[in-house]
């Protein structure tokens, strides 16, 4: 072959690859295939809508969440160990209750941006619903009063903690002005009544109960749509937010007025009857208050251990006939962890029981004497705290038997030793369950040197104090090195025990005790074990009329309901509705010399810190950042 | 636009004078006689492919393959013209002699005298008008397996630096003309015989393969390369052979490394000492860490078992390792075809040791091979063809968590809580496994000789490049007219594999101190006497890119020189691993692009480029963007008028371009479709769980991405104004300055509030960006004789950015905008001091951090006055956390048979910061940094600028800030390299029947002059990491002809 036509064959190749390349230009980018998923796609059938509701749910804050409720570990009614080396959970929150509040990045602030977040969710679900075509009508009603209803909690939960706030009732386009995008705070009423607008519009649609328990337990219902409207009502009618004159001053940019400076009493008379409806609904789906009545047990108990594992179950016992609403996203695992205590001797170097949660002294002393009445107020009971004493037979089912504890762990209610854990008192469960021989029973033996001891920096309670409410009684320790079965619970957000206290508030404030105010509360105190209000007030408090008043019965039913909600997460709420959080805070946070093995030096009051609350306290500070970026958001007063 | 370029070199064409004359006819004298010699480079090698002219005639000759020449000369006036590209052409008047030997030195300027290598090509370097840096593969010789540990101070317009020693994972990091986007893509295009690669791509190619590098910095220089070159290219061939007899050239180096520095930390007991003050100085109540009897005993050295007094460091690493390199290369070639073969193997270690009482090694190892081959092949007198294979492999063998991580770790490891094992006692004599040292309920402590032994972590990479190119003459068609295509495969492939066991934790569980008898007993028993498996990522990469060219070239008369260029091109590729959907679907990019080139009289040039470049990650409408840029010179000293001047002023030329180059790669892979939303239906963390049970869980919806369909390219307005100047035709400096704009940088929305509740940010190409900066080098060469010859270079970069538009919020001060601030701009608090005492903290402004503080901690700066300590009072601080200047100089002398060069780096305007949260003492068991040991804020010496704030058990949220009190200035000079080299006389290399043979001795990272003393300050802010090594370096270097 010749040189120059085998270069003319050559080069009609190279021409004829070059252009065969260059034809393909315009597909050659165009690489996108159909069916990339996109929005539309989760609407397009049953199965993928029911992932965007169960989406909309994702938002709810994890309640009980040591390392994000602010209620648990950033209040008053619980203290930890300060910066552990190696912590099992995030100790972030507790900076809030040891007052570092800032407004360069809020302690719990993260709640802003997630459940806007899951507003915005809720808003694309409800958009976008009526498109899907295999769903029946029913289930359609059904599952928009379910989102309805969490876009009216999550709304709810940002006013609670941050007083009014803009209210998003439909979704701004992406590409909407950036003027459109920098909306303003609500007023405070508008907010509740949006919000109970809302609940409004879901509450019928609701069913009575979950239609598939084993999959659907855990769901919005008619009755948590109820209670929840009540528990709105109640909150719009506290103090904290009708006619808080504190926060007159609070006002747009264009100088719309936040809060209402004049209280309003019918706010209270819809609190109740809201309660009073979702009572009547509750009773209608069977909830009722829990009794505990175990169907199989081996043993015969006694009556005061069946009336604290009433009380305790009430809480931890998954589904129980008295949880009205419980989170199934907050399912409570660690926290049992870091509340349980090394009862069973043989396993104490088992490193899942941290024994870390510790309620101040403060709060044991919250709680009743047996008679039913507020400590400072029984005539009966032991005045001098300081002194020790020594348990004898008939306390052995409470306190162990010879064992010296401080008098004040004496002669309580059931649900102080239903409550809490402390040293000498007995634990009944985790594996031992037979209280006809106390002597088999577990006991907390807390000081130094003993096996509940504080003996390394990450473990250990710092006030003598432990929450046993957490703790499922059925939490067995194994002989591994790390072996500590949990009975898991949904975590508790409203019980039948907690809307009968608030309806028994609602009454009160309208019109004072009334005979139904005391019908509901003795309801509870029954169940506690305790007699009726007018019976112990009678017989035991110096105060003994006490509950005739409207101020009088307002304060037991205040105290009634911190110690039957104790440790649940209410307190922390509840002190701001009442505002009553500036007294309580400001009592110091006080603790036993855990340091010491002999009981006269363990039983001193050792202060492990004053806390400090003022009147910015009572709502949460705008990050700097959203208020940077969005110049019509006013900062709350004080920050 | 192909028609228009088509137009555009046909009308060149047609404005083209008539045919440059016809060659002189030969002077037909009477040949008097012949002079013969050879003539040498400037190691005492022959030079074959010498030209030697008479000056004034066509008559010449070239030096055969041993460098020897015969020329027939007319007179003993005529005068003999040697050159080589690449070399100085040194002109000698042959007088009487009939012999001639002669050396030529390599010309300074760069390896290749005359021509530069472009975009697509090469360029007569008096015509290139873009600006070029252009590095001699010599210079990028270093004792170092790494290709890019060599560039910093090396090039011209090159901001670069090495923040890590560890053997795989030393690249350096480099920026051509510093950084001038905040967007997502800062490094430049990397292009290996003209298919785009990695950084560890570059990082493994060997000097000695290859033929041209070049650092590409205008829109001139890159608009080729259109949407892909904003951020500059750097552009590397590779050796080709040449016609002849074959020539193998082999190197062998063997080198020691050793960190160049070590930080230290405090001896055991004071660790100890200071543990308890730091928890007494904050909480008096709190019991203290270690016993008054634990320090006692340690200090006096008793049972170590008992009292352990690690050092952890010297326990886990070795002071030096050793290395080799071995490279071999064959190239020749005839008439026909020509080749290049090359292999090498690299062979680096890490400093890690090894337990005798394991059979494995978890030291790191990395073995690196790389096969070459290049033919080319002339079809016909025209066609050349050219095939191309490339290899390279990794094998990498190393600690279970990577070497940095177990510098890491010694950082994190407490050195007194327990030894790092315990030897086998009676009581567990039948224990098969290492004892390592725990402490506490779970065993939950670091132990990083436990984590460093127990296991190792296996890596492979293999990538293969197959290219075939064709280039075609077309003088048949117009004269000056060629055509080139060439297709280029890449398969890469990676996967990786972890062996390991579980330790056994063992922990003192009693102890006489009478009897010195001690017990241990087991913490966990979940240990493992065998190792597990644990099969690693798997990577597989596929790459398809073709070329396609149209080149003219021609000069029309004697003045008018004209080219022009059209290049298509296409690369694609797809990954196997992606991960999901979107990632899952190919990679493509596609353009077509052009230059023209004009120049007069070799006086005066003209240069047009452009590119249109297409990416498949935009919407269809914004898919396509053109680049065009343009540029002209003026070369002074070749104007009559200059004339009396060239004695000093050999050369004077003036150089401009203005010019849009692009940059496509502005969001990270996982983002690559902005105008389709992203949503993951299938997303773990928005399920929600329901039942009885609690069992019953499904997925939710997660948008990752909002669809934006204007989103496009981010585009870079280049301005380059250059001088070039040579004194006496031996000093050449190259002074460039450089202005560029870019715009449509993607950013982040910034005024969303978080009341819109999106789910991922929203992007659009919002931001602007602005740089500037000198680009300077200097070589100078003087041959004093044929012995003694110097030759010094030197080279300068200074290179600033700054924000231009940034959306960000409404700043209500105005130092908190990051316009007009460089780009790597570090914002903090002014820390002024240390508070004296709680009082003092009590009446100064409010600090609002989460956390306590008081006398000892950080008191900040109230910036605003107002009367608080928060993000607003966050002011710029320091210099950039990227150097703006890196500077280098050395020299290389040769006298007779011995060589020596320096090589000098350094770099400054480049602040950094002390880790203060992983170095703050005892948080999570941190060791003691003996900086801070020294000077820290006590209660007994209050001192208020110690380096270290009041000590605390935990990270003390106040001063873990961001603040001046931990800047640091970045600024060093290092003696980078030194070699020594001397050179066997021909007699003694002849008898090896080698050609040449020289040995050397080198080192790099010899000596660090800095202000901050701590550790390497190159390392900058990863100064915990794995040190940079110190290198010590014997090689031979064996040619064959």
């Amino acid at each position: 072959m010749q040189p120059i036509k085998k270069g003319s064959l050559i080069l009609k190749m190279v021409l004829l690859v070059s252009l065969t390349i260059a034809s393909s230009c315009k597909k050659y980018l165009d690489i996108i295939p159909d069916n990339i998923p996109t929005l539309d796609n989760a609407f397009t059938m049953r199965s993928e809508a029911e992932k965007y509701l169960y989406t909309c749910y994702s938002y709810m804050p994890k309640d009980g969440n040591l390392g994000s409720d602010p209620a648990i570990l950033g209040g008053d009614e619980m203290w930890a160990i300060y910066n552990p080396p190696r912590p099992e959970f995030n100790h972030y929150i507790f900076n809030l209750a040891r007052g570092t509040q800032a407004t360069i990045d809020p302690i719990a602030g993260y709640y802003w941006g997630d459940l806007y977040r899951g507003i915005r969710d809720c808003n694309i679900f409800l958009e976008n619903v009526g498109k899907v075509p295999d769903l029946t009508a029913q289930e359609r009603a059904q599952w928009i009063a379910e989102v309805k209803f969490l876009k009216a909690y999550y709304h709810f939960y940002l006013v609670r903690m941050y007083g009014p706030v803009p209210i998003i009732k439909e979704n701004l386009p992406i590409d909407v002005s950036i003027d459109k995008v920098k909306v303003s705070r609500d007023p405070v009423d508008d907010c509740f009544a949006y919000i109970v607008q809302l609940l409004n519009e879901a509450k019928d649609d609701l069913p009575l109960i979950v239609g598939d328990p084993t999959k659907m337990l855990g769901r919005i219902t008619k009755p948590i749509a109820y209670a929840l409207k009540a528990k709105v009502l109640v909150t719009a009618a506290s103090p904290l937010f009708n006619g808080n004159s504190d926060m007159g001053s609070l006002k747009n940019k264009d100088g719309k007025s936040l809060f209402s400076s004049a209280v309003s009493t019918v706010k209270w008379d819809s609190a109740a009857v809201a309660c009073k409806k979702a009572i009547d609904i509750c009773h209608q789906a069977g909830n009722k208050l829990y009794v505990f009545n175990p169907a199989v047990s081996p043993y015969k108990l006694t009556d005061s251990t069946k009336t604290t594992m009433s009380i305790r179950n009430a809480f931890a016992e998954k589904w129980n006939s008295e949880v009205i609403w419980a989170n199934s996203q907050s399912i409570s695992n660690l926290t049992q962890k870091v509340a349980a205590v090394n009862v069973d001797f043989r396993y104490i170097d088992n490193p899942r029981i941290m024994s870390e949660l510790a309620p101040p002294i403060k709060i044991a002393e919250m709680f009743y004497s047996d008679k039913g009445v507020p400590i400072t107020e029984d005539k009966t009971w032991n005045k001098d705290k300081l002194t020790l004493r020594t348990a004898t037979v008939a306390e052995q089912r409470y306190i162990r038997k010879d064992y010296t504890t401080s008098a004040i762990n004496f002669d309580r209610e059931p649900r102080f030793y239903a409550n809490l854990g402390f040293d000498g008192g007995v634990w009944y469960g985790q594996g031992s369950y037979d209280d006809t021989n106390p002597s088999s029973l577990y006991y907390v033996s807390s000081r130094k040197g003993q096996p509940d001891g504080k003996t390394q920096p990450d473990y250990g309670s710092p006030t003598g104090y432990f929450v046993k409410k957490y703790v499922h009684y059925q939490n067995v320790q194994g002989a591994g090195v790390s072996d500590y079965t949990v009975n898991e619970y949904p975590w508790p957000l409203i019980r039948l025990a907690q809307l009968y206290l608030m309806y028994a508030e609602s009454l009160n404030e309208i019109a004072g005790p009334t005979a139904e105010v005391h019908q509901y509360i003795n309801l509870v105190r029954e169940r506690a074990g305790l007699k009726s209000v007018q019976v112990s007030w009678d017989n035991y408090s110096n105060n003994p009329t006490k509950y005739s008043t409207l101020t009088g019965m307002r304060e037991i039913i205040h105290q009634e309901e911190l110690i039957e909600m104790a440790f649940e997460g209410s307190r922390f709420w509840d002190l701001r509705r009442w505002k009553e959080a500036i007294p309580q805070f400001r009592k110091p946070v006080q603790g036993w010399d855990i340091e010491q093995a002999n009981p006269d030096f363990y039983y001193r009051r050792k202060v492990l810190f004053d806390q400090s609350f003022g009147l910015k306290d009572y709502f949460w500070p705008i990050k700097d950042g959203d208020i940077l970026v969005n110049r019509n958001l006013v900062q709350n007063i004080g920050w | 636009m192909l028609i228009l370029f088509a137009f555009l070199v046909l009308g060149a064409a047609g404005y083209a004078a008539a045919e440059g004359k016809k060659m002189k006819s030969f002077n037909e004298k009477y040949q008097q006689r012949v002079v013969i010699g050879t003539v040498f480079d400037e190691s005492g090698g022959a030079l074959p492919g010498v030209t030697i002219k008479i000056q004034g005639t066509e008559r010449g000759a070239v030096t055969n393959s041993e460098g020897k020449y015969t020329i027939q000369i007319n007179n003993t006036s005529d005068v003999l013209v040697f050159s080589f590209i690449g070399y100085i052409s040194q002109k000698i008047v042959i007088g009487e002699k009939k012999t001639l030997d002669v050396k030529l030195l390599p010309d300074p300027k760069n390896a290749l005298d005359e021509v530069s290598v472009v975009a697509f090509g090469v360029q007569k370097k008096e015509s290139v008008i873009g600006s070029i840096t252009t590095v001699k593969p010599g210079d990028l010789k270093i004792p170092s397996s790494n290709l890019t540990a060599s560039l910093a101070g090396r090039v011209a317009g090159m901001i670069a630096y090495q923040r890590s020693g560890e053997p795989g994972r030393d690249n350096a990091d480099f920026f051509i003309r510093g950084i001038t986007t905040f967007g997502n893509n800062t490094r430049p295009l990397i292009l290996i015989d003209g298919i785009e690669l990695s950084t560890t791509d570059l990082a493994r190619l060997q000097p000695d393969d290859i033929a041209t590098f070049s650092i590409m910095k205008d829109a001139t220089a890159t608009a080729l390369y259109g949407a892909r070159g904003a951020n500059g290219v750097i552009l590397v061939t590779t050796k080709q052979g040449q016609a002849g007899k074959a020539k193998i050239s082999f190197r062998a180096e063997n080198s020691a490394s050793t960190p160049t520095s070590n930080v230290e930390f405090a001896d055991p007991v004071t660790y100890m000492k200071l543990s308890n003050e730091a928890v007494a100085t904050r909480d008096p109540l709190m019991p203290l860490p270690y016993s008054e009897e634990k320090i006692v005993n340690t200090a006096a050295g008793k049972n170590p078992l008992v009292y352990p007094a690690n050092d952890w460091r010297k326990m886990l690493f070795k002071d030096y390792a050793l290395n080799q390199r071995y490279n071999l290369s064959a190239s020749g070639g005839g008439t026909v075809a020509r080749y290049f073969v090359s292999g090498a193997f690299n062979k680096d270690n890490g400093i890690l040791k090894v337990d005798n009482k394991n059979n494995f090694n978890n030291n790191i190892d990395l073995k690196s091979y790389t096969l070459r081959s290049n033919v080319n092949i002339d079809l016909t007198k025209s066609t050349e063809l050219i095939v191309r294979l490339s290899g390279n492999f990794d094998d990498y063998n190393g600690p279970l968590e990577g070497g940095e991580e177990m510098y890491r770790r010694v950082v994190r490891s407490n050195p007194v809580l327990f030894p790092a094992y315990y030897p086998v006692d009676a009581q567990h004599q039948f224990v098969k496994h290492i004892m390592f040292g725990n402490y506490g309920k779970d065993a939950g402590y670091l132990n990083p000789y436990a984590d460093l032994v127990r296991g190792y972590k296996s890596e492979s990479r293999s990538q293969m490049l197959a290219a075939i190119e064709i280039k075609q003459g077309l003088d048949g068609i117009l004269k000056g007219l060629s055509i080139r295509s060439m297709i280029n495969l890449t398969r890469t492939s990676s996967f990786s594999y972890r062996r390991g066991y579980d330790p056994f934790y063992y922990q003192l569980a009693g102890y006489d101190s009478q009897t010195d008898q001690y017990q241990i007993s087991q913490i966990n028993d979940n240990g493992k006497e065998y190792l597990g498996f644990e099969q690693g990522q798997n990577n597989l990469m596929a790459t398809f890119d073709t070329q396609s060219m149209l080149n003219y070239n021609r000069t029309f008369g004697k003045k008018n020189a004209v080219s022009g260029l059209l290049v298509y091109l296409t690369r694609g590729s797809l990954s196997a691993n992606a991960g999901d959907l979107q990632k899952s679907l190919p990679f493509r990019n596609m353009g077509i692009s052009g230059r023209a080139t004009y120049s007069y009289d070799r006086k005066y040039f003209a240069e047009f480029n452009f590119g249109y470049n297409g990416s498949e990650r935009f919407a269809e409408a914004h898919r396509f963007g053109f680049f065009p840029s343009a540029g002209v010179a003026w070369s002074v000293s070749n104007e009559k008028f200059f004339e009396p001047l060239k004695k000093v002023v050999s050369n004077l030329r003036f150089r401009y371009t203005y010019g849009l180059v692009g940059n496509d790669q502005i969001g990270d892979v996982s983002d690559r479709f902005f105008y389709l939303s992203n949503v993951d239906m299938n997303n773990g963390t928005r399920g929600a769980r329901f039942g009885k049970e609690l069992n019953e869980y499904k997925n939710g919806v997660l948008i990752n991405r909002y669809a934006n369909e204007d989103i496009s390219w981010e585009v870079a307005k280049k301005q380059n104004m250059a001088m070039e100047i040579s004194l006496f035709g031996k000093a050449n400096i190259i002074a460039e300055y450089y202005t560029e704009k870019r715009d449509k940088i993607l950013m982040s929305r910034a005024a969303i509030p978080s009341t819109m509740g999106l789910s991922a940010d929203t992007k659009a190409n919002l931001g602007k960006a602005s740089g500037q900066g000198i680009d300077l080098s200097i070589d100078m060469q003087h041959a004093w004789n044929k012995d003694l010859w110097l030759s010094v270079r030197g080279n300068f970069t200074y290179a600033k950015s700054k924000y231009v538009a940034f959306e960000e919020p409404q700043y209500a001060e105005s130092y908190r905008s990051r316009i007009g601030q460089s780009i790597n701009q570090e914002y903090g608090y002014i820390a002024e001091r240390l508070f004296i005492d709680d009082q003092d903290a009590r009446n100064s402004p409010k600090q609002e951090f989460v956390g306590d503080y008081g006398g000892g901690d950080i008191k900040y700066l109230d910036v605003n006055g107002d009367g608080k300590i928060n993000e607003a009072d966050k002011v710029p601080i320091g210099n950039p956390t990227v150097p703006e200047v890196i500077y280098g100089f050395g020299f290389s002398l040769s006298y007779k048979r011995f060589d020596i060069s320096a090589f000098v780096q350094g770099s400054s305007n480049q602040s950094f910061w002390i880790d203060q949260g992983a170095t703050s003492p005892f948080n999570n068991q941190t060791q003691l940094l003996k900086a801070y040991a020294d000077s820290h804020w006590s209660e007994e010496n209050r001192n208020i600028y110690a380096i270290w704030p009041r000590l605390s058990p935990t990270l003390n949220a106040n001063n873990n800030n961001q603040s001046t009190w931990f800047m640091r200035d970045a600024s060093f000079l290092r003696l980078k390299q030194v070699e020594l080299g001397y050179t066997f006389s021909k007699r003694l290399v002849e008898r090896i029947k080698a050609s040449s043979f020289r040995v050397y001795v080198s080192g790099s990272n010899l000596l660090l002059f800095s202000k901050f003393k701590m550790w390497d300050a190159e390392m900058a802010g990863n100064g915990l990491g794995y040190p940079i090594q110190k290198v010590f370096n014997v090689g031979l270097n064996l040619t064959f002809n």
